[in-house]
């Protein structure tokens, strides 16, 4: 389809552009294949993700912006609303909550909104969610910020 | 004497017709209400007549050129009339309600490119409806003109100015600089010299019977259109080093260009600018096609959320119908807009953005 095409690639001239306006978020384009996007996103500060830089892969259907972006993680993160091995997020903007208003940005910048703010009623990961849903926020930070240096921090020496 | 100069006035016409396909034909449309106002001065001329007439060779090569305009008008009206409006019903309601900023803009801009004269823009609204006209249909007689009119043309714009202190107080400010200021307006004054052929005397008569039919032509085609416009002083075109002149104003040719210089406009705080509060974006957010037209008048939502038709009808029909900007189903929204109609600010907007969504229905279902 023509038209997502050219909406991603409109896409990729703003994410050109406002590099600098989100310097938390890197939004990069597969090299030979435009509906193929991996970014980069910082954890947020006063999380346990904070210090993590976690890799998302996107994947864009044809009908997109109609259709929602399937995005999931790439690196490993503790989080009740992501599946621990596959990545996948569970995400209302992502699907039956989306509009084409959207964009891979906007996903990405939902996608840090929902590491500061875990949804533990609808979990993917029931451990973290079990967790968070006894109270026990302590354990809960203790494994997040655990797997976050684990996987996502940038290894050092 | 009509046949005449039609005869004079068709060469002109189409040939800026070929030339620039792009001098949209929404600048004729604004050359239009222009002129109409012109008329309109002329006539106030002509019933002061016999104070206006000592300066006599002075007054009627201006008048000339307000007949030829005023003719350019009708065998273009006769010619193209019908099927523009026709084919850009909506374009020409939409500079019904828009062209008082458009105007001044389209008629330097227009200048600017065609005739290549530094032209730089007219500071009061009576200078700037007659760089209308020659940016219109004139540039070839402007290139072969003289000089020689200037003082014809401070003539003329005492006279009109006279007129305005009687009529309009609030233009007064603005007629005053026109003949200070009037070398800047020599590619408005050159047209004067199009019809050499035309005999004085004759031209006494015919103007008079020209004027009147024509006028009246004119404002049954164009009710109540000009003069309402014109009473804001704000109606000047833009100089070409001017700080505020929007940057879109090259593309003019694209109709996507006008909410710019609208909301600039608005800035000067005329309050009927800034009753369309919504900014109409350049290309359709969802497949970035460019809007036309007839996407930027449609108006599918109350949230102001702008699409294409084709976005719209998709979203309508294969998606869930539901609006991108807000999420709300757009069946919903056509009925709130419906009844806001009656009582928002919004109405003029609303009530069109209405009737296109039943117009989509048409197109699309």
């Amino acid at each position: 389809m023509q038209a997502s095409r050219a909406r991603l690639f409109k896409e990729y001239k703003e994410v050109q552009r406002e590099k600098a306006v989100d310097p938390d978020i890197q939004l990069v384009c597969d090299d030979s294949n435009i509906f193929k996007w991996t970014a980069l996103i910082k954890g947020p500060t006063e999380t346990p993700y904070e210090g993590g830089v976690f890799q998302l892969a996107f994947s864009v259907p044809e009908q997109y912006p109609l259709q929602p972006p399937q995005v999931r993680f790439l690196t490993k993160i503790f989080h009740p609303n992501v599946h621990f091995k596959t990545g996948e997020i569970c995400l209302d903007i992502l699907k039956n909550a989306w509009s084409p208003a959207w964009t891979l940005q906007s996903v990405c910048r939902a996608i840090i909104a929902l590491m500061a703010h875990p949804e533990p009623d609808s979990p993917l990961n029931c451990d973290s969610g079990n967790l968070l849903r006894s109270g026990d926020i302590r354990g809960f930070q203790s494994m997040a910020r655990m797997y976050t240096r684990l996987a996502a921090s940038p290894k050092k020496g | 004497m009509v046949s005449d100069s039609i005869k004079v006035s068709i060469p002109s016409a189409p040939k800026d017709f070929g030339k620039k396909k792009r001098a949209n034909r929404s600048a004729k449309l604004k050359q239009c209400k222009l002129d109409v106002r012109r008329e309109q001065w002329l006539s106030q001329v002509k019933n002061k007549g016999s104070k206006e007439k000592p300066n006599g060779l002075g007054v009627s090569p201006c008048e000339n050129e307000r007949k030829n305009d005023m003719e350019n008008l009708e065998t273009r009206r006769i010619g193209r009339g019908n099927e523009e409006e026709k084919e850009n019903g909506s374009i020409y309601h939409e500079f019904d309600s828009d062209s008082p900023s458009h105007s001044p803009t389209g008629s330097s801009v227009l200048s600017c490119t065609d005739v290549g004269t530094n032209f730089t823009g007219s500071s009061s609204s009576s200078s700037s409806s007659s760089g209308g006209c020659c940016s219109g249909s004139i540039t070839e007689e402007e290139e072969e003109a003289d000089d020689d009119c200037l003082d014809d043309w401070e003539a003329i714009a005492d006279a009109l100015a006279a007129n305005d202190d009687s009529k309009e107080g609030s233009q007064n400010n603005n007629s005053c600089p026109v003949s200070e200021s009037s070398p800047k307006f020599e590619p408005s004054v050159r047209s004067d010299s199009i019809s050499p052929e035309l005999e004085p005397s004759v031209r006494s008569d015919s103007i008079s019977n020209n004027l009147d039919s024509s006028l009246e032509d004119l404002k049954q085609e164009c009710p109540k259109t000009a003069p309402p416009r014109v009473a804001h002083g704000n109606s000047r075109a833009w100089r070409p080093d001017d700080a505020f002149r929007p940057q879109s104003l090259p593309n003019l040719s694209k109709q996507r260009s006008f909410p710019n210089t609208q909301r600039h406009y608005g800035q000067g705080g005329l309050p009927w600018h800034c009753s369309n509060p919504v900014n109409v974006p350049s290309c359709c957010p969802i497949c970035c096609e460019e809007l036309d037209v007839t996407d930027s008048s449609f108006l599918p939502c109350t949230c102001g959320f702008r699409l294409c038709l084709f976005c719209y009808n998709r979203i309508l029909h294969v998606e869930d119908g539901r609006c991108p900007g807000c999420r709300k189903n757009y069946e919903g929204n056509a009925e709130e807009a419906e009844l806001s109609v009656s009582g928002g600010s919004l109405t003029f907007r609303l009530s069109r953005s209405y009737s296109m969504i039943a117009r989509g229905y048409d197109f699309y279902g």
